[in-house]
């Protein structure tokens, strides 16, 4: 375990896709031990954000600090070990489909420990509850609801009792009741277990009741870092357009767009 | 992690220093089953120099009281720092295992 404030730091971080800069020098620092939010619109570079804090995807400048470890030059296996200390949800859930719920759960625990399998049993019992899905065990991914897949993809993040976990809007597409009752396990995670995490979302009531930290990003820039109070009495036009949900302004004039539409 | 086996006034005493993580769980595992299958009425288990257990510890101990409930035999812990308690108490079990104060509450009750 490390005392130093930060679990995440990241200086001067670029990216591109093709010719197309998506991060355009990105310094942000992310505590250790509390519950940071990235906020933004949609295509500004969220996901690709979270892809590089967790080392798939490297920057074409900059660097970015894991415990005090620069990570944008780690070989693989050195890469695998800082993967061993984090939980992942991607957006699209992304569970094996031949293998069951249960299974699922099981695999980075397989993979990474010695653990024997009657205590794996119980291990993926207990996470499999915590998220709600008891009795699931022997389901296959086509046979959930897309919420139901989305915690099944939680439990498999919590399986090695990560030290940071990483989510991509974990409750885009859940109930609000369900939405709530995530909500309430990560701020459970954090307090009981001072994990750090780091969660991409959309959903303001779900930023107001997790957040410490916020991070908000605007065409691959950092609009605002800071707590959740500094957010809320910001008076930064794009943020309070995103706090009130206001729609973005007209960005043509009626010239501009005809033009994109008669495709001229 | 470290594991001490020792008696306390005719009991089985297992004292545990230091992380209980998926490391080090499987070592405890194996000592726990083996004095286990001794089939004790009471076995305390002393947390007072834990600082930390994931859910691979208390996994352990499900499948150590899943064994002892066979035979009606009582899993009991003591000296649990408070950390720890709030692990227990996030994974529900606070309710399942037999927790007590100190050594003394545990052996006498
Ligand atoms: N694999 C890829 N190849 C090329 N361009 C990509 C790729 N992935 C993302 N992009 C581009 O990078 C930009 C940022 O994408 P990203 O997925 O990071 O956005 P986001 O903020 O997560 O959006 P959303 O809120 O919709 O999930 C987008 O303009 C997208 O078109
Ligand atoms: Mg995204």
């Amino acid at each position: 375990m490390q005392n130093t404030e930060h679990a995440i730091e990241v200086t001067g971080l670029r990216t591109r896709y093709g010719d197309r800069e998506v991060l355009k020098g990105l310094t942000f620092s992310i505590p250790r031990g509390k519950t940071t939010v990235i906020l933004g619109g949609s295509g500004c570079g969220k996901s690709t954000l979270l892809k590089h804090l967790i080392g798939l995807l490297r920057p074409s400048a900059g660097s970015i600090r894991i415990n005090g470890r620069e990570i944008t030059t780690l070989d693989e296996p050195g890469m695998d070990r800082v993967r061993g200390k984090m939980g992942v949800l991607f957006q699209g859930a992304a569970l094996l489909n031949s293998m069951t719920i249960a299974d699922n759960v099981a695999l980075p625990i397989r993979e990474h420990t010695k653990i024997n399998e009657a205590t794996l049993q119980i291990m993926v019992r207990m996470k499999l509850d915590l998220v709600g899905l008891s009795g699931f065990d022997h389901f296959y991914p086509s046979q959930l609801s897309g919420g139901m897949k989305k915690r099944a993809g939680l439990a498999r993040a919590l399986a090695l009792d990560p030290e940071m976990l990483f989510f991509d809007e974990p409750s885009a597409g859940l109930d609000p009741v369900t939405a709530a009752g995530l909500d309430e396990l990560i701020m459970k995670l954090r307090n009981v277990f001072r994990m750090t995490i780091i969660v991409v979302t959309h959903e303001l009531p779900s930023v107001f009741a997790i957040a410490d930290y916020v991070i908000m990003l605007d065409k691959g820039q950092i609009l605002f870092a800071g707590t959740l109070d500094g957010l809320r009495a910001s008076d930064h036009p794009r943020i309070r357009m995103f706090l009130e949900r206001k729609p973005e302004q007209q960005a043509y004039s009626p010239d501009d767009y005809f033009r994109v539409i008669a495709g001229e | 992690m470290k594991i001490d086996v020792g008696d306390y006034k005719g009991n089985k005493v297992v004292s545990l220093a230091g992380e209980i993580d998926m490391h080090s769980s499987p070592a405890l595992r194996e000592r726990l089953l083996v004095l286990i299958r001794e089939r004790p009425q009471r076995l305390v288990v002393n947390f007072r120099d834990v600082s930390y257990i994931d859910s691979s510890g208390i996994a352990t101990f499900v499948e150590g009281l899943k064994h002892m409930r066979t035979y009606n035999g009582r899993l009991q812990f003591s000296e649990i720092p408070q950390g720890i308690m709030e692990i227990f108490s996030f994974s529900k079990l606070d309710k399942v295992f037999e927790i007590c104060g100190t050594l003394d509450e545990a052996v006498n009750c």
